[in-house]
């Protein structure tokens, strides 16, 4: 008996042993940290105050938003783990998740939620977030500890999709309130890491949040396996690639002409994702001459090649973009690219013809003594610039004159608004086809970015209408006129999109690329 | 000479009028508003307005400046429209990296421009004089930005002496103070080189060889304490530039630093924060400036000051 006994002890600890030991080799080794680097440093941390692109980056790691999308697009459960929205639209109604803490230790409760909204929302924020992303909120109420109520003014059918950008999580407002501008400083949020420093231009250090258990279904429920994450302030792209070749980063984001050569060392992991947003476009002032013509920017459509400009500027990195939204973002209409204007240069020479231009002296065309030429507004940003390069030397072609002039973004930005500008070159990068209300309604002609400076209330109450729809199927066809309807009176010629590449040690296992174009760090490990 | 120094300082007050004064006016009249910048694309023109009151940019020039200088001369240098951090904090927070670099970048500067410039001068042989030319020319012609990434690709990624990421320490030092210092030092050794051969010339020297001292002798003590002269002057004015500009350096290298924070605040309207830095630089400047003089007393006896 004692034998047998002793033998089934064995038996069970030995199975015991060889479980956890399958277990652990299943389990990623704890530790370790990730070195991610950013080109431009942030403003500030606070998610709220924030103007630049890198703070919604690592707010990402940070913090957690009420909704998230999961890695095929839909949306997921976050902090709520349901909601639900009043059939006029007005009234949105979230569940939230039990259980979790602020990295100060502080219960997520709908009062906190309530709290953070109020503050991104109030004037003393000065947020610039406030209005584009929450939209027309009337009143936010927390009705007991769970549910959080945000009423709306009128429909907003943005509203859910921009609950999940990072800059609409969830902070710690009492925490906001204590510490005021140092809060910038000192982010406190729900997210898998918690800030540990920032040294000035050189680096901010996240560490691991060991409380964590509420991340969305896409990555394990836990806290994330490394220990630190360091994000290196790097503003030379060429010095990112040489650490990380070196070893000292463990992503990177790669720039074009070295997307080939690294997949060449065979040794990185790869993930590629298409840019959300039209990478670049060539824009009329409609208000200038000689662009007020529809037949002349149409015939600028027919003109442009934009097969070459992808192969040559961006290394045939990305694709051809033919309207004013990409494939990347719910929204697009896939018949676009048929729909637009091909390239023709018999049917350009033709509109440009009809419009009253006729070749004139030194090959250029030329309408009542007056030769064809524009100047081109840019940013000195690499692509744009050897793709109005190429641009030039094609209309060149056509007897057209373009000058290339360039000028620091916010310089640029200022004379755009001003419509000082007869054409420029732009690109974007957004999550959802309500770019096209800041590029298109005339209510942002002069103060915000309609830089085609072009006036049309019909253009205008269809982009209005798919603000306020709420069914999806509906929604889709309004973008899918107001598409049509921009390609039509030829505002932009649109260019291309990038495919953004990023590359990761082999040392670093489990890292995922979610399509919303960042790096699912949670269930990563350093071997 | 303690007056001569009261007096040199004095000087401070209407250089750094003169300085704030132009900075601000190229700053305000330059396009481009930094509550929209800050605000972002999506803000409305009420929300523009609103946070161009509150920060008082809707003041008249005169108002702004005034109002700027007086909280100056209490040390309040204001907030960061960017960060909302004091100026003085984010100034403090860089300095030290800053003057780390700068100083490493001088002393490298001189140590090789003044050697190889005298080097160039007394060995007799056309041979070595056109060769350190050469080498100083390739110095001065080098964009920092080439040069630098050049570097890198050699020593920190080719032969893996040397670290990218890192910012503390003499390792990380290395790299970013030599790519400083080459176009500095060119210039140093040229400078070096013309003004011994100038002293080489006088009296004095045939007399310290006539007296049957050593070359070596002639040259260290006697003909580069006078040939100095000049090349402290550029020495001055080196520094002060190298404070200031070294943004590019700052880039490659991924160091904090004075420069790179000014072209982000330039880049960004951040009216007090460019205003601050260019006052700290000015002030930096002129201290340079004034230990420069003093050098000259140190090197050339027959300098006096009243």
């Amino acid at each position: 008996m004692g034998r047998t006994l002793a033998r089934l002890a064995l038996t069970v600890l030995a199975a015991a042993a060889l479980a956890s030991g399958a277990v652990s080799q299943a389990q990623p080794r704890p530790g370790g940290e990730i070195v991610l680097a950013s080109t431009e440093e942030p403003d500030t941390l606070d998610p709220q105050r924030t103007s630049t692109a890198v703070t919604g980056l690592l707010m990402r790691y940070l913090g957690d938003t009420l909704v998230a999308k999961d890695l095929a697009g839909q949306y997921t459960p976050a902090l709520a783990r349901s909601w639900s929205v009043s059939r006029d639209g007005l009234v949105w109604t979230f569940q939230l998740r039990e259980g979790v803490r602020f990295h100060d230790g502080a219960p997520l409760t709908a009062a906190a939620v309530k709290a953070s909204i109020d503050r991104a929302l109030a004037p003393e924020t000065k947020s610039p977030i406030a209005g584009a992303l929450f939209g027309p909120v009337s009143l936010v109420q927390a009705v007991g500890d769970r549910t959080v109520v945000i009423r709306l003014k009128e429909p907003f059918a943005p509203f859910l999709d921009n609950l999940t950008d990072p800059r609409a999580m969830v902070i710690d407002a009492q925490a906001a309130q204590q510490l005021r501008e140092q809060f910038g400083r000192k982010p406190v949020g729900t997210g898998p890491f918690r800030f540990q420093e920032w040294r000035s231009a050189d680096r901010i250090v996240f560490a691991r949040n060991p409380e964590y258990r509420w991340a969305p279904a896409y990555a394990h429920a836990g806290p994330p396996y490394v220990e630190r994450l360091v994000v290196r302030i790097m503003p030379e792209s060429a010095a990112q690639v040489a650490a990380f070749e070196r070893g000292e980063l463990s992503v990177l984001s790669v720039p074009p002409p070295d997307v080939k050569r690294l997949q060449a060392a065979g040794k990185y992991t790869f993930f590629s994702f298409l840019r959300k947003g039209v990478g670049l476009f060539l824009e009329f002032n409609v208000t200038r001459e000689p662009f007020t013509d529809l037949r002349v920017r149409r015939a600028l459509n027919h003109a442009i090649e934009k097969q070459s400009i992808l192969q040559i500027a961006l290394e045939g990195l990305g694709e051809v973009a033919y309207g004013p939204l990409p494939p990347s973002i719910w929204g697009y209409w896939a018949g676009i690219a048929g729909y637009a204007p091909r390239y023709d240069p018999a049917r350009a020479k033709a509109l440009l013809a009809e419009a009253g231009w006729r070749p004139g002296p030194g090959g250029l065309l030329q309408k009542d003594g007056k030769p064809f030429q524009f100047t081109l507004y840019t940013a000195p940003i690499d692509t744009w610039l050897r793709s109005a390069q190429i641009v030039q030397a094609q209309l060149r072609a056509f007897g057209i004159q373009m000058g290339i002039q360039s000028f620091e973004f916010g310089t640029l930005l200022a004379k755009l608004r001003a419509g000082e500008h007869q054409a420029e070159f732009m690109g974007y990068t957004y999550t959802s086809p309500d770019i096209l209300y800041l590029w298109f309604h005339s209510a942002n002609v002069g103060t915000g970015l309609a830089f085609s400076h072009y006036k049309d209330p019909v253009l205008d109450r269809l982009i209005v209408a798919s603000r306020t729809e709420t069914s999806p199927k509906r929604r889709l066809e309004l973008y899918r006129d107001i598409q049509k309807y921009i390609v039509d009176r030829a505002l932009w010629v649109p260019l291309w999109i990038n495919t953004n590449y990023v590359a990761v040690q082999p040392t670093v296992v489990g890292a995922k690329i979610h399509p919303d174009g960042f790096v699912i760090l949670n269930d990563a490990s350093v071997r | 000479m303690g007056q001569f120094l009261i007096r040199r300082l004095a000087l401070l007050v209407p250089t750094l009028g003169g300085v704030t004064l132009a900075v601000f006016l190229m700053l305000h009249l330059t396009p481009g508003d930094p509550a929209q910048i800050m605000l972002g694309e999506f803000a409305s023109g009420a929300e523009v307005q609103r946070l161009r009151r509150e920060l008082g940019l809707d003041q008249p020039l005169l108002v702004q400046y005034v109002r700027f200088v007086g909280r100056a001369l209490h040390g309040d240098l204001g907030v960061s429209i960017r960060s909302r951090r004091p100026v003085a904090r984010e100034i403090a927070d860089r300095l030290p990296a800053t003057v780390t670099l700068t100083a490493s970048a001088v002393a490298v500067a001189v140590a090789a421009g003044v050697t190889l410039g005298t080097l160039a001068a007394v060995v007799r042989s056309p041979l070595v004089d056109s060769l350190v030319m050469a080498v100083a020319l390739v110095g001065l012609s080098m964009p920092t930005f080439w040069s630098g990434l050049l570097l890198i690709l050699v020593f920190a990624l080719s032969l893996r002496w040397l670290p990218i990421t890192e910012t503390a320490g003499v390792r990380a030092l290395i790299l970013p103070a030599v790519t400083l210092a080459a176009p500095a030092a060119a210039v140093l050794a040229r400078i070096t080189r013309s003004s011994i051969l100038e002293v080489l010339q006088q009296n004095f020297v045939q007399t310290a060889r006539a007296k049957g001292l050593v070359e070596r002798r002639v040259v260290v003590v006697h003909v580069l304490r006078n040939a100095l002269v000049p090349v402290l002057t550029i020495v001055g004015l080196q520094a002060g530039g190298l404070l200031a500009g070294a943004v590019i350096v700052e880039s490659v290298f991924a160091r904090p630093g004075l420069g790179r924070l000014a072209v982000t605040a330039i880049l960004a309207r951040d009216f007090p924060l460019a205003q601050g830095i260019v006052l700290v630089v000015a002030v930096m400047y002129v201290f340079v400036n004034v230990a420069v003089d003093v050098g000259y007393g140190l090197l050339d006896p027959r300098i006096r000051y009243r």
